[in-house]
């Protein structure tokens, strides 16, 4: 079922003003998304069993999150899908922000691919306390366009989603990008095949016309766990693409070196006349901007943030910050990012991007954390994927990277189960403090212990939404 | 079709012995008399459903090298499809993948999601 050909009928539970100009979901603008939106109330979080003894399969959680509520900070509703082993890791919309101009068109089905299965789900969100699996696409379909590993979706213009796909059918390299139309079929491969080789996150600027890619590793290469061996091999990724929007080809290449190993989630800044973005490269431990030269015709990017190693009594090496998420407030002016292994989110002051001032942090759970329990539940892991209020005032995260890693890093997070945790922004001072009165904890789940991952809101989030 | 005894044993000492053919692998032949084995992408390349040959019939000890007491998977276990999960020194160590592995004896192997675990080391710690 389309969301272009059947609007009627259906009321989402829209609960801002639409006072903007304009026809279609999302804000008009990204300060009318600070401005219109309200308080998120929801979440959806990726939640997964896959890879343990649970015999059960992975689930979206709805997790609520009005305080005025009697179930705030609980599981509110799960969505199980149909199959075991997908590992569901990041999720996307069937519109955003970017289809604002295009009549009829409702922000109400959330696209769920398996990372691991390649299975793509497709949930109608119309009630957005009680979503609904509506159509599975099959591993088998994805196959036959020589794809696997969905990770990135954003839709993109005239009601279609894009996937950015790790490897091909077999675990293995070229990756490349997944195109569904708007009644969520198969519509084919987005670019030529063979544009690129690793794949992972991306991001488009539609006024720019350009794209921006990153590069995890195949399959093959991440799936089982991390291994020095393949860095050595040359087996990650280390490189941002810049591709010809429009054309759907790669304009231009950059190899960030040994200082942007594994560079993983990318994210320009929202203002869509902006050419300038970060990217986080895990490995390394390092930030870099990157930005259009408009003399030179050409993208560069440079590294502007830099984590130390630290050393531990308990392990052999110093240990890396491994940066994971970064994202970008609303308004533009702060990155916000987690350093998985060391227990750290950080907020740095990007009004100047190739500047980035920092501005605070707070030390929760990983290795080094201060603070390694929230109202006694140990912390089993440090902070992962975030996810900030569109106001900027609220940052959330998980703690669950990529089950296989888990295991590998923090053994116990498989056994306790995951926890969201939030810290308060006051954006004006550039503060974070941690709201230990929130803790929602996935260890307490029915049939066992599960991760989460990804989070979204209902109306729009940091990571989400693009501006055509 | 011929079919070979498999005997799966988790690490808290439960254990079931299933029939597998040879024309299913492991994966299929528990899932058929439902038993949930962990897996995930199913076409060998993400390592999930690692399992270790503990012992297999009609192959001698010592004949081999690593955690497999010498038992040859090769002898074993016919592939689908290539382990690409595996690196050369898991496959040496007895690890096989039940999603893509049909058995050609009967065979032992230990099953549940902490075999996965052993593939990889914290390479800091
Ligand atoms: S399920 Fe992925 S290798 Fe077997």
């Amino acid at each position: 079922m389309s969301d272009v050909s059947t609007p009627e009928g259906v009321e989402p539970e829209h609960d801002h003003e639409h006072h903007h100009d304009h026809e279609g979901p999302g804000y008009a603008t990204p300060q009318a998304a600070i401005e219109e939106s309200e308080r998120e109330k929801l979440a959806y979080v990726m939640s997964l069993y896959v890879g343990t003894d649970v015999d059960a399969p992975d689930f979206v959680s709805v997790v609520d999150l009005d305080p005025d509520s009697d179930t705030y900070c609980e599981i509110v509703d799960r969505i199980e899908l149909p199959n075991r082993g997908d590992e569901l890791h990041h999720f996307g919309w069937n519109a955003c922000s970017s289809s604002c101009h295009m009549e009829g068109l409702e922000r109400r089905h959330l696209i769920v691919p398996g990372q691991r299965s390649s299975r793509i789900h497709v949930i109608d969100a119309a009630d957005r306390r009680n979503p609904e699996l509506e159509t599975v696409i099959e591993p088998e379909e994805v196959f036959e366009h020589d794809l696997s590993a969905p990770h990135t979706v954003h839709c993109i213009p005239d009601g279609k989603i894009l996937i950015s796909m790790l490897g091909d059918a077999d675990g293995e390299l070229p990756g490349g990008f997944l195109e569904l139309n708007d009644d969520f079929e198969i519509e084919g491969r987005w670019e030529p095949p063979g544009e690129i080789e690793m794949n992972y996150d991306y991001w488009y600027q539609p006024r720019q016309n350009v794209m921006v890619s990153s590069e995890w590793a195949a399959p093959k290469t991440y799936y089982p766990g991390f291994d020095l061996e393949d860095v050595e091999a040359g087996n990650y990724g280390q490189r941002l693409h810049f591709w010809d929007w429009e054309d759907g080809t790669v304009e231009q290449t950059i190899d960030l070196g040994e200082e942007g190993l594994i560079p993983l989630e990318v994210r320009f800044l929202h203002t869509p006349e902006s050419t300038h973005g970060f990217v986080g490269a895990a490995l390394s431990s390092n930030v870099f901007h990157f930005w259009r030269d408009d003399d030179a015709g050409e993208y560069r990017a440079e590294k502007v943030i830099d984590f130390e190693s630290r050393e531990h009594d308990d392990w052999d090496m110093p240990v890396p910050a491994l940066p994971t998420d970064i994202l970008i407030s609303m308004d533009d002016r702060y990155l916000f990012g987690s350093n998985w292994l060391h227990g750290e989110v950080w907020m740095y002051d990007v009004s100047d991007p190739s500047n980035p001032r920092r501005a605070d942090s707070l030390s929760v759970g990983g290795t080094f954390g201060e603070i390694q329990e929230v109202q006694g539940r140990e912390l089993a892991a440090g902070p992962q994927m975030v996810q900030l209020s569109l106001d900027g005032e609220r940052l959330y995260w998980t703690t669950s990277l990529f089950s296989s890693w888990d295991e590998q890093f923090y053994p116990e997070e498989g056994e306790r189960g995951s926890v969201m945790l939030k810290a308060d922004v006051d954006p004006r001072k550039g503060t974070m403090e941690l709201d230990e009165d929130f803790l929602v904890d996935w260890g307490e789940c029915p049939e066992g212990p599960a991760r989460a991952h990804e989070i979204r809101w209902p109306d729009g989030d940091c990571t989400s939404d693009v501006w055509q | 079709m011929t079919s070979h005894d498999v005997t799966l044993e988790w690490p808290d000492g439960r254990t079931r012995t299933i029939a597998v053919r040879e024309d299913e692998t492991v994966l299929e032949a528990a899932e058929r008399v439902g038993i949930a084995l962990p897996f995930g992408c199913r076409t060998g390349a993400c390592g999930t459903c690692t399992g270790r040959l503990l012992e297999a019939e009609g192959t001698e000890p010592g004949d081999g090298a690593g955690n497999s007491g010498g038992v040859d998977i090769e002898a074993a276990f016919a592939h689908r499809r290539p382990p690409r999960a595996f690196k050369d020194r898991h496959r040496e160590d007895g690890y096989v993948l039940l999603c893509i592995a049909s058995p050609r004896t009967s065979c032992r192997i230990a099953v549940g999601s902490s075999v996965h675990t052993e593939l990889m080391e914290n390479p800091w710690k």
